[in-house]
């Protein structure tokens, strides 16, 4: 990638060549020699001479030279077949060429040198500007690590980045502390640094117009090129592309944290509204409750019991309500952790409706299940908690004794999970909305709840690469479905699943 | 008549332990209590309690290490509290070995049907009946055959271990890893889909309606539950 500038490898080969081009001339000038002047020939040889260092560059062409004159003397320069020339004048013939010959090669040379430079330095602005446009479209540090190991590709050298956010160099030994007190000095002083001990390492620090970004180090992975600090120049404007990529990147992120932060404060305010509105209605009624049982005489009040029982229910209402607060916490914290194993709908199905069987009523359930449904791979904890949401909405918003069907099936390359219930279904166009956090059906609605069971919903089915979707029946009432993506269920190699 | 079951209380919330014990002494239990895990295992002690109850969640030490301390040396059934969704520590605590768990909120109902699985257990345990009926099944251990309704079902020699394992355990929560580890041995303990599998093939052939179980109950996240 940087093509050799000064003298190129030269092998015995174009000496020889030279060589050769010399004697062939003067075979071809031999017949000549009647019919041409002596001040003509000469010109045969300074074309030879010309035409190797063209084609072989400087040295052969000092050589071509020498033995051009020395021939010339000896086969054309009377006396023929001898060195010493007869006439003085002569020896003034033979300087002049001798001059003018290594003139030749030596102006001949320095032109294809410029040459070769100046096509040398178009492939690095071709290369630079490839960079440029690479790191333009980098989206994170490691495409721009990769952007600038494309760009080096197979020059012989090998460029690692120390970025000042990522904290510099993890120091195992010595020597990568040592390292890193060079990386620490070459970003104090903004300077470049070669690193004699490291095998010529050369430290390039990335100067953004802001700050020190870091350092790029540069090393030879081939030891036949040239060592880094000679090309010092080429890998600053290197680090300086690469310093303005990694200060983009930066900016990128904090606006994005900026956003973040706005969306996490907006969560905030709407977690709290919905704690007091939708916790405190309950409470009070919890509170009016256990005085009404204290207060049996005074005042006409339903049954010790009748009471008792609200309060239980209440009581474990506002418990699922909690459930599904903390559940978000931990989806929404980041931390939470699918323990995804190969899993059984019916089982999924059975275990959902158990946790139910005292919110459930009178409502009968009627569970489809396709045959031969496969295993699926999900965390069967918080996927219950989708089923159980779904579930308890049915039995929440419907008419006692109504009925709920639960279907799972197949379809192409996704597991079916759907819940139909016969109520009043979903208000018309808005059953997208109805899976963003604390949005209600019915905002006001009587029933204890906090728009959270969907949300909640929508975030562990999409953890699970799955979609979620409402709909309402045309034969009347709501439709929820869940899509997980089916995988290859492990192959059952026990000796008795063939039985 | 023979004594009275003794129930040992690890509570540290007096709330609790107050109507905790006060329901299990109106059951005819008798009841100790202890507000701390070192309490608990200095009463357990002297007590010897016929059950356990302890909250996980203890001020001085974790309820699964108590649990794990008392097994040491005591066979009697262990309840275990836990306030907690997490269901790590449920399964720790079982393989530390307890025999079931309630999740607080409970109902008072749901801990007394636990308390008295656990205590039925405790007495039929001394018997060694080489039958066990549940539902319309009857599970012949000498002549290693199972009937319902009468009718002999065939079933599968792994399928046969899993309901003999689970069928002799009424009311105690059996946590995937033992299942699979007792059946199928430790090297199949990554494949617990076979444990599903081989519970839902004896739903098939042995619930009165396989899509809403009622003996062979799953403890999502932590194992099975047989049930009379």
């Amino acid at each position: 990638m940087f093509p050799e500038i000064t003298a190129a490898k030269i092998s015995w080969r174009a000496y020889l060549l030279a060589l050769g081009g010399c004697l062939l001339t003067t075979l071809a000038a031999l017949p000549l020699r009647h019919l041409l002047d002596l001040a003509n020939m000469v010109m045969l040889f300074l074309l030879t001479v010309f035409l190797v260092t063209l084609k072989l560059g400087r040295g052969p062409g000092v050589l071509s030279a020498v033995v051009s004159v020395v021939l010339f003397d000896y086969v054309f320069v009377p006396p023929h077949l001898e060195l010493i020339p007869s006439d003085a004048q002569y020896l003034v013939t033979l300087a002049v060429m001798l001059a003018v010959a290594l003139m030749t090669a030596q102006l001949t040379a320095g032109l294809q040198t410029q040459t070769r430079i100046a096509s040398s330095r178009e492939q690095q602005t071709r290369r630079l500007y490839q960079l440029a446009r690479d790191l333009a479209g980098a989206a994170s540090r490691w495409e721009v690590q990769t952007a600038l190991d494309g760009y080096l590709g197979d020059s012989g050298y090998r460029a690692v980045l120390h970025l000042l956010d990522e904290g510099v160099a993890p120091q195992h030994s010595t020597a990568d502390a040592e390292l890193g007190d060079f990386v620490q000095d070459v970003i104090r002083r903004a300077k470049t640094l070669e690193c004699p001990k490291c095998n010529h390492a050369l430290f390039v620090p990335l100067l953004a117009p802001s700050r020190v970004n870091g350092v790029m180090v540069v090393t030879r992975s081939d030891d036949k090129a040239r060592t880094p600090h000679e090309e010092q120049e080429l890998f600053e404007t290197v680090a300086s592309l690469i310093a303005i990529a990694i200060e983009r990147l930066h900016y990128v992120e904090v606006a994005e944290e900026t956003h973040l932060q706005a969306s996490a404060e907006r969560l905030r305010a709407s977690i709290l509204s919905a704690l007091s509105h939708d916790m405190r209605t309950p409470l009070t009624a919890l509170v009016a409750m256990a005085d009404s049982l204290t207060l049996t005489g005074r005042v006409a009040v339903a049954s010790t019991t009748e009471t008792a029982t609200a309060i239980r229910n209440q009581a474990l209402a506002m418990d699922q309500m909690l459930g599904n607060l903390l559940e978000m916490a931990r989806l929404q914290s980041g931390k939470a952790v699918l323990r995804k194993e190969w899993q059984l709908f019916d089982d999924l199905i059975a275990s959902s409706l158990r946790q139910l069987k005292n919110t459930r009523g009178s409502h009968p359930v009627r569970v489809h299940l396709a045959p031969d449904m496969p295993l699926v791979k999900f965390d069967a904890v918080l996927m219950e908690r989708v089923v159980v949401n779904l579930l308890e909405n049915a039995f929440k918003y419907t008419l006692p004794d109504t009925p709920i069907d639960i279907s799972a099936a197949m379809e192409g390359e996704w597991a079916l999970l759907t819940v139909c219930d016969r109520g009043p279904g979903f208000p018309s166009g808005r059953t997208e909305d109805l899976f963003e956090l604390f949005v209600r059906g019915t905002p006001e609605s009587s029933k204890t709840g906090m728009g959270l069971g969907l949300a909640i919903c929508r975030t562990i089915v999409e953890a699970h690469g799955g979609t979620i979707q409402a709909h309402n029946r045309p034969e009347g009432g709501a439709c929820v479905q869940i899509r997980l993506p089916l995988g290859i269920p492990p192959a059952l190699d026990h000796e008795e699943m063939m039985s | 008549m023979s004594a009275p079951i003794t129930i040992l209380l690890v509570e540290d919330e007096p709330q609790l332990l107050r109507v905790v014990r006060s329901v299990l002494e109106g059951e005819g239990y008798r009841v100790f209590e202890a507000d701390t895990g070192r309490r608990g295992l200095i009463e357990a002690s002297t007590r010897k309690p016929d059950l356990l109850i302890v909250d996980l969640g203890l001020p001085d030490m974790d309820g699964a290490d108590l649990v794990r301390e008392f097994r040491t040396w005591s066979d009697a059934a262990v309840l275990i509290l836990s306030a907690r969704v997490e269901e790590s520590a449920k399964i720790v605590a079982l393989d530390s070995g307890a025999d079931d768990y309630l999740t607080k909120p409970f109902g008072i109902g749901e801990l007394l049907a636990r308390v008295r699985a656990l205590v039925r257990r405790i007495a039929k345990s001394s018997e060694g009946s080489s039958r066990l009926t549940f539902g319309d099944v009857t599970v012949d251990l000498a002549r290693r055959s199972v009937t319902r309704n009468g009718e002999a079902v065939h079933l599968t020699n792994l399928e046969y271990r899993l309901l003999v394992l689970l069928a002799s355990n009424p009311g105690k929560v059996l946590t995937q890893r033992q299942l699979m580890h007792d059946i199928w041995g430790s090297a199949y303990a990554e494949n617990s889909h076979y444990l599903r599998i081989y519970v839902s093939r004896l739903r098939q052939k042995l619930e009165p309606n396989p899509a809403e179980p009622v003996h062979f109950l799953t403890e999502t996240g932590v194992g099975y539950r047989f049930e009379m």
